[in-house]
């Protein structure tokens, strides 16, 4: 699933919204968590990434695309708090750096975002570069 | 603030996508038409927070309404996959306490299940004011 085909147009977009150099966005950096991003970051991102590739994303489309079209109560187990089995498979093939951290049966839905990196992105901009093509 | 002015700077088509006519309507002719704005955007991110779900797959931030009743308190209307979602885990009202700053848009929110009836404890004085407080988070 790896992209590096936008991961140039990714990397300018994620430095210029948050006030990075770009030698400190890097595949594996997480948004959230390590680069430090808020909501209005990325909508800052979202829409430098448009101007640039003229993919357009919507904010939702983050969640659209880690949950791969799963109901939201097949998804994610609000009894428990925590992402189903299902749901973890279908983080795994979006999200391949989920693989080795042993978060089965124990990571929270709302947990789920500060994973995210900035691969994971180029991968979403890829994917739906694809969708708008075909 | 600064964040949200220069988003709203640098990418013309951010307001729509972010607002409903109504709430770009609201502001519009306002000498700190970006503040209001900016107490709007907050408010819409307190309001998926109250109710949990964060922006959501197909959820749109113009899913979120945010206007003033006729004594300008901010309400709140939900449309799309945010009242849909509203409405599958019970949620029945959104409570919002909106202030701004120059430097500062800060929003609080409370999603409340069940009916108004149910927020009369809320009334120490017996009337309608501590009600339409309600309880923020």
């Amino acid at each position: 699933m790896a992209n590096e085909e936008f991961f140039p147009q990714v990397r300018e977009a994620v430095a210029e919204a948050l006030g990075l150099d770009e030698e400190e966005v890097t595949p594996d950096a997480t948004l959230l968590d390590e680069l430090g991003a808020e909501s209005i970051d990325l909508l800052d991102m979202l829409f430098r990434l448009e101007r640039t590739t003229g993919v357009k994303i919507q904010a939702s489309d983050l969640a659209s695309y880690v949950q791969g079209g799963i109901p939201d109560e097949e998804f994610g187990d609000e009894e428990k708090d925590v992402i189903t089995p299902a749901g973890m498979t279908q983080l795994k093939t979006v999200m391949p750096q989920l693989v080795h951290l042993d978060l089965d049966g124990k990571l929270q839905p709302e947990k789920v975002m500060s994973y995210f990196t900035v691969q994971n992105l180029v991968d979403l901009v890829a994917s739906r570069a694809a969708t708008v093509s075909s | 603030m600064a964040r949200f002015a220069r988003l709203l700077r640098e990418h013309p088509g951010a307001a729509p996508d972010l607002f409903t006519a109504v709430e770009l309507a609201g502001c519009a002719g306002k000498r700190r038409w970006t503040e209001h704005l900016a107490a709007r955007f907050a408010a819409k991110e307190a309001v998926l927070k109250a109710l949990g779900t964060g922006l959501g797959p197909r959820m749109r931030w113009t899913d979120i309404e945010v206007a003033n009743d006729p004594e300008g308190r901010p309400i709140v209307f939900l449309g799309g996959a945010v009242a849909a979602r509203a409405d599958a885990c019970g949620f029945r009202q959104v409570c919002l306490s909106l202030t701004h700053t120059a430097d500062f848009a800060i929003a609080q929110a409370a999603a409340v299940r069940g009916n108004n009836a149910d927020l009369s404890w809320l009334a120490r004085d017996g009337g309608t004011k501590a009600v339409d407080q309600c309880a923020f988070t």
